[in-house]
C-alpha cells in the first residue's frame, strides 16, 4: 500500500518528535482491564453502577448511624451532579444548593398539601429543581466567575422566597413525621445514587458526553464541528439540576422537620464542589470516593476532635488541593493526569511510555505541558 | 503489575480506607472524648455549637447543663428511682457548629453509637428540629430546652418530647397586650421577623388587641436576616404610634435599637423580646442610654424565683454559677441548668429505665415541680405551659439601667412587680 500523503502540520510533528516509519504507536486498546475489549468495556461501564451501591449497602452493618450514611449518599449524588455540570461543561455552580433546596421543598410541600407517596414526592422534588433550572437557564449565557456568582445569587433569591412565604411554611418550618422512615430513606438514597452514577457513565460513554467535552474545551470549535452547543449545555444543566432535586427530596424525607435555613445552607454547595474536586471531576467514581472519604472524615473529626474541626479539615483540604489537584482519581487514571510529584515517583518505579520515537525516546504526552488548574484539560477521562 | 491489577488494587485500597473509616466511626466515641455510657452512670447526650450563628446562645445553655451535672455529681449523683440508688451523670456532647445537617447525624450518633439514656437538644428551633423527628422515630426521650417551634407540638400527643424552658411563643405576648390595654394605648405598631418564633407572637398579639377593638396601625413582617431598619423605622414613625413592638432575634433587636439611636427617633413605648435574655449584650452593642425605658419579657435572672423544690433557687444559682460575676449570668445559662433539673426529676420519679418509664417520671412531677424558672408543667404534646413571662422595663439607674418587672403575667406574679411602667418614655 502506498504511503498516505502527510499534511505540513503532521510533517512538523513527525519531525519534532522524530516520528518515522519505525515508530511504534499504541493503537486502540485490544484489552480493557485485562479482558477482551468488548467484555472489558461493558464491565468497566457496569462496575461502578453495581459496586458503589453494593458496598454502601453493607455500610449500615459497620456503622448504623443512618442519618450520617444517608447524608453521605446525598452528598455523593450532589457531587455527581456537580461533576455532570462542572466536569463535563466547565460551568462551576456555586449556587447549586438552590436546586437542592428546591427539591427538598418540592417534596415537602407535595407531601404536606397533596399527601403524595414518598416516591411521588421524590419525582416532584426532581421536577421542581428541573423547573428552577429552566427558569435559570439564561444564566448559561454567562461564563466563569460571572456564572458562579449568578447561580449563587439565584440560590439566595430562591431561599428568601421560600423562607418568607407562609404557603411554603417558611416561618413555621416543615414537619413530615408521617413519611419518615430512616431505613427506607437510606436505601432509596442508594437508588438515587445508582441513577446518578449511571447517568455519569452514560455521559462518559456517549456521543452526548463527547459533545460536552468538546464544548468544555472550546465551544466555538465545537459549534463549528456541528455540535448544538446550547442544547447540549442546557441538557447537562437540567440533568445536574434534577439530580440535586432528587438529593434534596430524599434529604427532606429523611430529615422530616426542618427550616429553610437547612436545605439552602451554602455549605451544601461548598461541600458538593469540594467533594467532587477532591475525588476528581470528569470521572465516574471520583465524586463517589471524594464524598465518601471526605464526609466520613468530616464526621470522624467532628466526633473525635470537635474543637479542632475547622483547623484539621481546612488544612487537610488545602494539602490535598496542593498535592492532588486532579483529585484522588488522578492516582489511578492516565499517567498524564497525575500530579508532577506523583509522576516523578511513579516514573522511578515503572517506565511505560506509550509512544516511542524512532530513536527510542518517549514523546512527551501533550498533557504534560498543557494542563488546566485541575490537571485534566485535553486528558483522557478516567474512572 | 499490569494496568488492570494496578487499578484494581488501588480501588480496593480506596474502598478499604472508606470502610475502615466507617468502622472507625463506629468505635470513634470510644477513642474520642465521649465514651459510651457504662452501667453505673446515666449518660445525657447533647449537642452544642461552638461556632456559627447559634454559638452565642448555644454555649451558655451548654454551660448551664454542665454546671447541673457537676453539681449533681458533687453530691454523689442523682437518684434513679428504678435502680433505687444514686448514679453519676455523664454528659456526652458533640459540636454541631450551628449546622442542622451535622446536628442530624450527631443526634443519631448519640443514640446509635453512644446509646445515651436521654437526649437534651441544642439551642433554638432550627437545631432542635432534627432531634424532634429522630426522637419520635426512635422512641427516644428528648428534653427540648428552647426549641419552641409550634410545628414541634402540632401533631397531637407525643410522649417523647419535653419542652423544659419556655412556653410556646404564641402565649408570650398575652401580658404585653394587657399592659398596653392598661396604658390605654390605641395606636400600636408591630414589626416582626418572618420566623416561627416572632410571627407566632405577632399574630397572637394582633388577636389579643383585636379583642379589645384595637387594630394595629402598622403590621409588617421582614426577613429574619433584616439588618437595615432605616426605612422601616421612618415608616413606623409616620404612623405616630403610641407603642412599637419589634419582634425579632437578638441581631434584629439590636439593629432596630441602633437605628433609633442613630436617627434620634423616639417612641413612647418600645418592646424587644431578647433584651430580657441578653441584657449584657444589649448594653455592649446598643448602649445603656438607648436601651433605657425599653420593655421586654422578664426571664431569669431578672425574674427572681428562689422558692424551689428541686435544685438551686435563682440567687444561689447565680452565686455558684459565676462567683463574683453575677452580671454575666444570662437566661440561657439558667435554661441549660433547668433542663438538667427536668432530667433529674424524670429519673427520680421514673417507673422503669425504658424511655416511657423515664417519661412517666415527668408526668409524676408535672405541675408540682418548682425550679428557678417557676412551675414546670407540660401538656400532652410536650409543650411547656407552666409559667408565662411577665413584662419588664429597663429602668434608668445611674449610668446604666436595671430591668424591673412592671406587669405580671399571672396573679401569682403580682408580688414580683417592683416598678411602675414609665409611660410615655421620656425623651433622651
Amino acid at each position: 500500500m502506498p504511503d498516505q500523503p502527510t499534511s505540513p502540520t503532521e510533517e512538523r510533528f513527525n519531525h519534532e518528535n522524530k516520528v518515522g516509519p519505525h515508530t511504534r504507536i499504541a493503537r486502540g486498546p485490544t484489552r480493557v482491564w485485562g479482558l477482551p475489549s468488548r467484555w472489558g468495556r461493558w464491565i468497566r461501564r457496569l462496575a461502578p453502577i453495581v459496586l458503589a451501591p453494593t458496598l454502601l449497602g453493607f455500610a449500615p452493618h459497620l456503622y448504623n448511624n443512618l442519618s450520617f450514611l444517608t447524608t453521605m449518599v446525598v452528598y455523593v449524588v450532589l457531587a455527581e451532579g456537580v461533576n455532570v455540570l462542572y466536569g463535563y461543561t466547565g460551568y462551576l455552580p456555586f449556587g447549586y444548593v438552590g436546586f437542592f433546596g428546591a427539591g427538598a421543598y418540592g417534596a415537602a410541600l407535595s407531601i404536606s398539601y397533596w399527601h403524595v407517596s414518598g416516591f411521588a414526592a421524590l419525582a416532584i422534588g426532581g421536577l421542581a429543581a428541573a423547573l428552577i433550572g429552566l427558569v435559570l437557564s439564561p444564566l448559561l449565557r454567562l461564563s466563569g466567575a460571572y456564572f458562579a456568582l449568578a447561580t449563587l445569587a439565584a440560590s439566595q433569591v430562591i431561599y428568601y422566597i421560600v423562607a418568607n412565604e407562609p404557603w411554603t411554611y417558611g416561618e413555621s418550618g416543615t414537619s413530615l413525621p408521617e413519611i419518615f422512615n430512616a431505613n427506607q430513606a437510606y436505601f432509596v438514597a442508594l437508588g438515587i445514587m445508582t441513577l446518578a452514577i449511571a447517568v455519569t457513565v452514560f455521559i462518559r460513554e456517549s456521543h452526548f458526553g463527547l459533545s460536552l467535552r468538546a464544548i468544555r474545551s472550546d465551544p466555538v470549535s465545537a459549534a463549528m464541528a456541528g455540535i448544538n452547543v446550547v442544547k447540549a449545555r442546557t441538557l447537562a444543566w437540567f440533568i445536574s439540576a434534577a439530580l440535586a432535586g432528587l438529593a434534596g427530596a430524599i434529604w427532606a424525607i429523611m430529615t422530616a422537620a426542618f427550616y429553610a435555613e437547612s436545605p439552602f445552607d451554602l455549605t451544601i454547595s461548598v461541600y458538593a464542589i469540594v467533594f467532587a474536586l477532591f475525588g476528581g471531576v470528569r470521572t465516574v467514581l471520583g465524586p463517589v470516593v471524594g464524598a465518601v472519604v471526605l464526609y466520613t472524615l468530616y464526621q470522624y473529626i467532628g466526633i473525635s476532635n470537635p474543637q479542632y474541626f475547622e483547623l484539621v479539615y481546612g488544612v487537610l483540604i488545602i494539602l490535598l488541593v496542593l498535592f492532588l489537584p486532579g483529585g484522588l482519581s488522578s492516582l489511578i487514571g492516565h499517567s498524564g493526569n497525575r500530579p508532577r510529584w506523583l509522576r516523578f515517583v511513579t516514573s522511578r518505579v515503572n517506565r511505560a511510555p506509550e509512544l516511542l520515537s524512532g530513536t527510542g525516546q518517549p514523546i512527551p504526552h501533550p498533557r504534560a505541558s498543557n494542563q488546566d488548574l485541575g490537571g485534566r484539560e485535553n486528558g483522557r477521562d478516567g474512572y | 503489575m499490569n494496568d488492570f491489577a494496578k487499578r484494581t488494587s488501588i480501588g480496593l485500597v480506596a474502598s478499604s480506607m472508606a470502610f475502615a473509616g466507617l468502622a472507625a466511626l463506629s468505635t470513634g466515641s470510644a477513642m474520642g472524648a465521649s465514651p459510651k455510657s457504662s452501667s453505673n452512670t446515666i449518660s445525657v447526650g447533647t449537642l452544642y455549637a461552638s461556632t456559627g450563628s447559634f454559638a452565642t446562645s448555644s454555649l451558655p445553655e451548654y454551660a448551664g447543663l454542665q454546671f447541673w451535672a457537676k453539681s449533681v455529681n458533687a453530691h454523689g449523683g442523682m437518684y434513679v428511682a428504678p435502680l433505687k440508688k444514686k448514679e453519676k451523670v455523664k454528659i456526652v456532647a458533640y459540636n454541631d457548629q450551628s449546622d442542622p445537617a451535622t446536628a442530624t447525624t450527631l443526634y443519631n450518633q448519640l443514640l446509635t453509637q453512644n446509646h445515651v439514656n436521654v437526649m437534651v437538644a441544642d439551642f433554638g428551633s432550627v437545631l432542635t428540629a432534627p432531634a424532634i423527628t429522630i426522637a419520635k422515630d426512635q422512641k427516644q426521650l428528648l428534653f427540648d430546652v428552647t426549641g419552641s417551634g409550634t410545628s414541634f407540638f402540632s401533631n397531637g400527643a407525643n410522649p417523647y418530647v419535653v419542652l423544659t424552658s419556655l412556653p410556646v411563643s404564641a402565649v408570650w405576648p398575652k401580658p404585653v397586650a394587657k399592659l398596653l390595654e392598661s396604658l390605654k394605648t390605641k395606636r400600636v405598631a408591630i414589626l416582626y421577623c418572618q420566623n416561627d418564633f416572632d410571627q407566632a407572637q405577632a399574630t397572637a398579639i394582633q388577636g389579643f388587641l383585636k379583642q379589645k377593638g384595637i387594630t394595629p396601625v402598622y403590621f409588617q413582617g421582614v426577613p429574619t436576616t433584616q439588618s437595615d431598619y432605616s426605612t422601616l423605622v421612618q415608616s413606623i414613625k409616620a404612623t405616630n404610634p403610641d407603642a412599637v413592638l419589634e419582634l425579632g432575634y437578638p441581631n434584629n433587636d439590636i439593629a432596630f435599637l441602633n437605628e433609633l439611636k442613630a436617627t434620634g427617633t423616639h417612641f413612647k413605648f418600645v418592646l424587644t423580646p431578647f433584651l430580657g435574655q441578653l441584657p449584657t449584650l444589649f448594653s455592649q452593642d446598643v448602649g445603656a442610654s438607648t436601651v433605657a425605658n425599653t420593655y421586654t419579657y422578664a426571664v431569669p435572672p431578672t425574674l427572681v424565683i428562689n422558692k424551689v423544690n428541686l435544685g438551686l433557687g435563682l440567687t444561689a444559682f447565680v452565686h455558684h454559677f459565676a462567683p463574683g460575676k453575677a452580671s454575666t449570668v444570662n437566661f440561657l445559662d439558667v435554661a441549660g441548668y433547668n433542663a438538667g433539673l427536668a432530667v433529674q426529676a424524670a429519673f427520680a420519679h421514673a417507673t422503669s429505665m425504658s424511655q416511657l418509664g423515664i417519661r412517666a417520671g415527668i408526668t409524676a412531677v408535672n405541675g408540682k415541680l418548682q425550679t428557678l424558672e417557676g412551675t414546670f408543667k407540660v401538656d400532652k404534646t410536650g409543650e411547656q405551659v407552666g409559667e408565662l413571662l411577665p413584662v419588664a422595663q429597663a429602668v434608668p439607674h445611674g449610668n446604666g439601667y436595671v430591668l424591673k418587672i412592671v406587669y405580671p403575667a399571672t396573679p401569682s406574679q403580682k408580688t414580683m412587680v417592683n416598678a411602675t411602667p414609665i409611660y410615655p418614655a421620656p425623651t433622651k
